[in-house]
């Protein structure tokens, strides 16, 4: 059955963040139901939609930034009361939008995820839990990593009060009171909990996770170990999951699983008969998608996808057909309709123009004084700084709620842009000297008209570190321009995983001195990726990373004055001795450092790299010949003269060039990891041997696994 | 919305820009594309193609309704038309490096196969001028020429490079035609006939032209940029991160006026109106676009738009009927004029939202630390930017420096001007390490050409703790003649070359078009006439005088033609002369010029001595292989052996002797170009008649060789002493 769905916008409010928008569940049966909504300017605004024009039921004040709305009642009763947190405070209003509950919390960060359950009120900031019964104080957990979201496994359907936390570094934690019962790692950093079905699905422990890095699975959480059920790999590199919800838009009597990514992308996935999702619709719309709910609000009768975006734009994926399609009697009264809303949107366009022409004067007139103050206009900037395990690069997006006019990126450091297909910017590379300006790359892009969303992809190379900076400078008046920071880490390339190989062979670092807890978490947290910014809780602690490109390995354990990293990837631990040395320096710090180079591990290594290698340089080699045998094929008009292996080529010829396209410099990166290694292997050893790597380069060009290990062995 | 009528999937692939329709027999249109293996395709749904049974066409192995015709060239330029009208058909006209072909694909003849020395870049075909039969015109390098059917050359001249694209068009509004000539050196010429009536200097090379419809038309450059001229006005251009590969003048949307289609290099075509450039339909294909053109393929009598992308997909589009107007987009009007005004209400009120909060941060205390750090400026903050000349130092090479500063204790962030065609990219970034930063910055700026550029700066502008910056926007302009700096008049440096004219202007105002052209530093005034400037220039530190009389003549002394040639048109322009005659003497470049000449007919006897010796080579293959083949049969195959022995050594031989030509060739080309070129620069340094009187008496000169009147043309202007 195809879905089948038409665009409507109702109204824009100010920006919004995640998880702000519901619908309030509707009176009487079949009618329509009214949004609610909560932006950045502290507006809570509720409305209904007649005739396609929004009517406001209420609008409060503003305030600060609104984090999460959730909507709440008495158990098995409508929930409609309607609940915002906003800085460390919880707001409380009816559905008629009066207040009926201020509670001024005890968290000192301001609250970033909310749920509501009953009478029962679970609350995170970044890292702190806190779970309130009436307004008192009942729990506290104290997260290892940064908390995205929370959710609470239906308390009217099982007998006890399970917390789920999803954290930053790839786990939801699972909790029981204050204490932890077990922690599930997933695939990438969880963003949103849902309860499966809208009510955690036959069990009342099924959840919906979404990850920033765009993959979607199942998990029922049972009392004592979770069961994964699904998963949805990112297969087509969209954007990362801000929402989720289960509505049934098919109309088909199950419910739909409705997904909001940030990269505009709205989705439906239905359940076929084994309960495995299949994607039934997708429709980008152009910026972050930040809540979605599925309901009936624009006409009675046809149900809809309410989506709001990062830019408060309330929108609705109707059901309802299209103008076009209907009577011509109708046709006509809905254009009248448009036609008044544009009508009134101009005169409102008018007296608007007019009072900021006045505003421009006077602030023309105010620059000609010496002693007045010109202000910069604040705007908020969305920005994400990712790294893709799939190619091992970065995603930086960023998000303006107006149209972007240019971005400079300015780096420090040695890196590349790639050039993505989805953005459509001109982009200008500038020559920079970098002896005197430390700049390594100067690139302009120039926004095409109403671009919001900028995503660029950049390839780092590990041990070379710094800052990328970027200036974005939106279409608004008075000009302005914020600058965002990001930091490239000496091992830019790895990622925080939960289990590692501990069969293989490892070279140690060990460094032993007068350093606090602090300190060398401090050192890590700037070499690596992925660490939690606080030092986490206890005395001694232990990360595993893998390397997103070579998948070699790195277990940091640390504690007070001893610190030692664990690889099997020599160049790894080169990188990180030369950075704590001289972080040990700045500070003043005296460091033993102690290694112990196992020799086994280059070996180790070339052979991880050896599939990868062969792999690359078989497809560079299939990626030539295809024009030659395509050419062949017209001159005799069949392929039954090729042997096997070429017109397997042919067959698989799309296919090869599309992969070949998507890993570009693939085999540089790969040379240059394997010299890379070569010279830290002999660095260990105190030789230098940079006067042989042309001859290794020579050993590659004519690649044979034996030979170069043989080639490291000798040398 | 609108669908393609149909949708067909060729397994051939489609080079770039090589694509024509074409009714062959008379009736039946066909696309014709080249492909892979300098081949070119023929496409016929209409009939089972059993006439193309000759031997220049052969069936295609892959499809039954594809033709093959074997060109053994590279194809560099293919288009289809009525070239004799008596036919009754359509001519597949195929340019290639050195050859241009006229075929008849019906009857299976050529109509005729010429050779052309400059090279067929790119082709056009139709009535230019007065010119009563059918021409097509070819551009190689820097020379067009045009043949009628029977491949007599009626029509030749130069232009300043490459030519790169050309399209006919009604130009002036007589009524008949005039060639637009898109070329290498980012210049868009018309000729009238052999006269050129305009020039347009563009911002890259030219890659594509079309008629639109009157005196409008359409073009692409090769950064990415279409747009529409209406004469020498530019109506709309934008710019895209791909590139354009086909533009095509078409009525989409049934309004009467055609719509600039452009086909792009990702896969995506679009119609945008001529008038705004604003996008009235879309769509996508998997690959590039190889080219756009029309006709009636279905033959229902509707004239389909037809886009075809490299790798053989072809869709046609039926223009929308008159209902639908404006409504080629799936998404309704309506929404998006909501939307567009809703977005611009909300900016209204993020702007209206600024300023009170401007008003908030004036009333509160006077500027403090926390303040620089949210980008709170005073607001009587300007910017001075100066342009100067530079003379350079031992590290850096001279230039042109804008110097930008700001009124206070404030500092410069970064700069960005955005400027065409002075840097590598579209624009050019001064970002200040942290350590360095000051509240003035220094820009060398090197135009490599001669033209005025608008510079747009931004720069961004707080404190050193700042994460927000204002964004001062100001444009400034670098005058034509920026890279040269005014200097001490030494007359033992003179150059010996000059121009010499006389003008009927004050000299005041040539004064003022001095130091409106020249970076003259402030203090220099130029007293009255006569009077002598001396500049250097900062690229090779050549000199150039100008030395003015009372009379109003005027000397240009300087050793690079080309600069002389731009400082006549820059005054012509100024003063707006019609025109001008100019007596000139270039010693050194003459020299130059006559070495070349005498080159060419070298390299021109090589080439027909080379020629003669593939031709002997030819003789003495065919009669080796005999001999080796009446061994083998007679069983000797010692000898048999020796022939094939000989054979290889001769074959050798041969690849030598065509690695000579080949080398022979570019050689001659570069010469031919250089030719052309000096023809070119002679024309450049006089002003409407004379300038084609120039050209054309050059013309002559070298089509009878006769070298030295072509140097007494180019020193005086005409033929006759």
């Amino acid at each position: 059955m195809d879905l089948n769905l038409n665009r409507a916008d109702y109204l824009q409010v100010g920006v919004t963040t995640q998880k702000t928008m519901k619908l309030l569940p509707a009176s009487k049966h079949r009618a329509t139901q009214k949004v609610v909504i909560g932006d950045q300017d502290g507006v809570v605004m509720c409305f209904g939609v007649k005739k396609g024009e929004a009517v406001a039921v209420f609008k409060t004040l503003p305030g600060q930034k609104i984090a999460r709305l959730e909507l709440g009642g008495v158990l098995n009763t409508p929930q409609e009361k309607i609940f915002i947190a906003a800085g460390s405070e919880i707001r409380g209003f009816t559905k008629r939008g009066k207040q009926f509950l201020s509670f001024e919390t005890n968290l000192t960060e301001s609250i970033k995820a909310m749920h509501i359950s009953g009478s029962d009120l679970f609350l995170s900031a970044s890292y702190i839990y806190n779970h309130y019964c009436d307004c008192k104080d009942q729990h506290y957990y104290l997260s290892g990593d940064k908390i995205n979201d929370i959710i609470c496994l239906p308390v009217e359907r099982l007998p006890r009060i399970t917390p789920v936390l999803a954290c930053q570094d790839r786990v939801l934690r699972v909790l029981q009171g204050s204490d932890l019962t077990y922690e599930v790692e997933v695939p990438g950093p969880p963003t949103v909990l849902a309860l499966h079905n809208g009510n955690g699905g036959d069990s009342g422990e099924d959840l919906v996770f979404g990850t920033s890095d765009g993959k979607l699975g199942l998990i029922q959480i049972t009392t004592s170990n979770p069961v994964h059920k699904w998963e949805i790999r990112n297969e087509k590199k969209r954007g990362g999951i801000l929402c989720i919800d289960s509505f049934d838009i098919m109309g088909d009597g199950v419910k739909d699983l409705l997904v909001g990514r940030d990269d505009g992308m709205v989705e439906v996935y239905s359940f076929d008969s084994a309960n495995e999702p299949v994607l039934r619709f997708d429709q980008t719309l152009s910026e972050s998608i930040t809540s979605i709910q599925g309901g009936c609000i624009g006409k009675d009768g046809y149900d809809e996808i309410v989506v709001s975006t990062y830019s408060g734009w309330v929108t609705g994926l109707t059901t309802e057909p299209a103008h076009k399609e209907s009577g011509p009697g109708e046709e006509l009264k809905i254009n009248q309709e448009m036609q008044n809303k544009i009508y009134s949107l101009r005169s409102e366009l008018e007296h608007l123009q007019y009072k900021v022409l006045q505003e421009r004067e006077k602030y023309q007139q105010y620059s000609q004084s010496s002693k007045a103050k010109s202000a910069v206009p604040s705007f908020s900037v969305n920005d994400k700084f990712i790294l893709n395990k799939d190619d091992a690069s970065y995603s930086l997006i960023l998000e303006v709620q107006t149209a972007i006019d240019n971005v400079l990126i300015q780096s420090d450091v040695p890196i590349d842009l790639l050039d993505m297909d989805k953005n459509s910017a001109v982009v200008s590379f500038s020559s920079c000297d970098s002896e005197s300006n430390d700049n390594f790359l100067l690139a302009t892009y120039r926004c095409q008209a109403n671009t919001t969303r900028l995503e660029l992809k950049i390839r780092s190379i590990e041990g070379q570190y710094g800052t990328l900076q970027a200036y974005v400078t939106p279409r608004i008046q008075p000009k302005t321009c914020q600058v965002r920071q990001y930091q490239i880490k000496p091992l830019s390339l790895h990622q925080r995983t939960h289990f590692i190989d501990h069969g293989r062979p490892m070279n140690t670092l060990t460094l032993t001195g007068q350093f606090s807890f602090a300190e060398v978490h401090s050192w890590v947290f700037f070499c690596l990726p992925e660490v939690p910014e606080k030092p986490p809780a206890g005395e001694c602690v232990t990360f595993y990373f893998q390397n997103t490109f070579l998948d070699t390995q790195l277990e940091s354990t640390y504690r007070k004055g001893e610190g030692v990293f664990k690889s099997d990837n020599i160049s790894t631990i080169s990188i990180l001795k030369d950075v704590l040395s001289k972080e040990a320096t700045k500070r003043k710090i005296n460091l033993n450092i102690a290694y112990e180079i196992n020799e086994v591990s280059v070996k180790h290594t070339l052979k991880l790299i050896h599939p990868k290698l062969e792999y690359q340089l078989l497809l560079a080699k299939k990626v030539q010949l295809i024009d030659a045998l395509k050419e062949l094929q017209v001159h005799e008009g069949n392929t039954n003269f090729l042997i096997p292996e070429y017109r397997c080529i042919l067959e698989e010829a799309d296919h090869l060039q599309e992969e070949y396209k998507k890993q570009p410099a693939h085999l540089e990166r790969l040379y240059g990891m394997i010299t890379d290694l070569f010279i830290d292997k002999f660095k260990f050893k105190g030789t230098n041997v940079k006067t042989k790597v042309p001859l290794l380069l020579e050993i590659l060009d004519s690649y044979d696994q034996n030979a170069l290990i043989a080639f490291f062995d000798a040398a | 919305m609108l669908l393609p009528v149909f949708t067909l999937k060729l397994r051939h692939k489609i080079s770039p820009r090589m694509v024509a329709v074409g009714r062959y027999d008379g009736t039946h249109p066909c696309l014709a594309a080249a492909t892979q293996a300098d081949k070119i395709f023929i496409h016929n749904p209409h009939t089972r193609s059993q006439h193309f049974s000759a031997s220049r066409v052969i069936q295609s192995p892959l499809e039954s309704d594809v033709s093959l015709l074997n060109i053994n060239q590279a194809v560099s330029c293919l288009t289809a038309g009525v070239l004799n009208p008596q036919l009754g058909c359509d001519t597949l006209l195929v340019g290639t490096q050195t050859n241009l072909l006229a075929y008849d694909v019906y009857n299976n003849s050529d109509l005729f196969y010429r050779e052309v020395a400059d090279g067929a870049n790119a082709i056009v075909l139709g009535t230019l001028g007065d010119i009563s039969s059918p021409l097509a015109v070819i551009g190689g390098n820097c020379a067009l020429q045009g043949f009628d059917h029977e491949g007599n050359d009626l029509f030749w001249t130069v232009t300043g490079d490459n030519v790169h694209s050309l399209a006919l068009c009604d130009f002036d509004s007589d009524g008949k035609k005039e060639l637009l000539v898109g070329s290498e050196d980012f210049d868009i010429r018309v000729f009238k006939e052999d006269e050129i009536v305009a020039e347009m200097t563009e911002t890259e090379v030219i890659t594509s032209l079309c008629p639109m419809y009157g005196s409008r038309f359409g073009y692409a450059l090769s950064n990415g940029t279409v747009g529409v001229y209406d004469k020498t006005t530019r109506y709309w251009r934008i710019k895209s991160k791909n590139h354009a590969m086909g533009i095509h003048a078409f009525d989409l949307n049934s309004d009467g006026v055609p719509e600039l289609i452009t086909g792009w290099s990702n896969g995506k075509v679009d119609a945008r109106s001529d008038r705004t450039g604003e996008v009235i339909f879309k769509d996508n294909f998997s690959s590039a676009i190889a080219g756009v053109v029309e006709g009636d393929y279905w033959m229902d009598g509707h004239v389909q738009l037809i886009c075809c992308s490299v790798d053989g997909e072809i869709r046609g589009y039926l223009p929308g009927t008159a209902e639908v107007q404006g409504n080629l987009m799936d998404t309704s009007v309506e929404q998006d004029l909501i939307r567009e005004l809703s977005q611009k209400k909300q900016n209204l009120l993020l702007e209206l939202r600024n300023y009170e909060e401007n008003t908030k941060a004036e009333s509160s205390s006077p500027l403090s630390e926390a303040d620089g750090h949210r980008g709170i400026i005073p607001a009587n903050t300007k910017l001075h930017t100066t342009l100067s000349v530079n003379l350079g130092s031992e590290t850096q090479a001279p230039h042109t420096e804008l110097c930008i500063s700001t009124s206070n204790d404030t500092i410069i962030r970064a700069v960005l001007i955005f400027a065409e065609g002075i840097f590598i990219g579209e624009s050019h970034v001064v970002h200040p390490s942290v350590h360095n930063l000051s509240n003035s910055i220094c820009i060398p700026v090197t135009p490599p050409k001669d033209v005025p550029v608008d510079l747009h700066l931004k720069a961004f502008v707080g404190y050193r703790s700042s994460t927000q910056f204002h964004v001062f926007e100001l444009t400034r302009q670098l005058p034509r003649f920026s890279m040269y700096a005014l200097t001490s008049p030494d007359s033992a440096t003179e150059p010996l070359s000059y121009v010499n004219f006389v003008i009927a202007e004050r000299v005041q105002r040539v004064v003022i078009w001095l130091s409106q052209n020249f970076l003259l530093p402030e203090d220099s005034n130029i007293q009255n006439a006569p009077f002598r400037v001396c500049f250097t220039s900062l690229r090779n530190g050549g000199q150039l005088y100008i030395k003015v009389k009372p009379s109003g003549e005027i000397t240009v002394n300087t050793d690079d033609i080309d600069l002389a040639g731009d400082i006549i048109q820059s005054l012509a322009s100024f003063f707006a002369i019609e025109d001008l005659q100019v007596e000139a003497d270039f010693p050194a470049y003459f020299e130059e010029l006559r070495k070349v000449l005498v080159k060419v007919d070298e390299y021109h006897s090589v080439h027909q001595k080379l020629s003669a010796d593939m031709a002997d080579n030819s003789n003495l293959i065919r009669s080796l292989l005999v001999r080796a083949e009446d061994a083998r049969l007679m069983r000797d195959m010692k000898t048999m052996k020796s022939r094939y022995m000989e054979l290889y050594d001769l074959n050798k031989d041969l690849l030598n002797g065509y690695k000579i030509r080949c080398n022979n060739h570019t050689e001659l080309l570069g010469n031919l170009k250089a030719v052309n070129q000096a023809i070119q620069r002679a024309g450049h340094l006089r002003v409407g008649k004379p300038k084609n009187q120039v050209i054309t008496a050059c013309r002559d000169a070298i089509r009878s060789n006769n070298i030295n009147t072509l140097f007494r043309i180019m020193r005086v202007g005409t033929a006759s002493s």
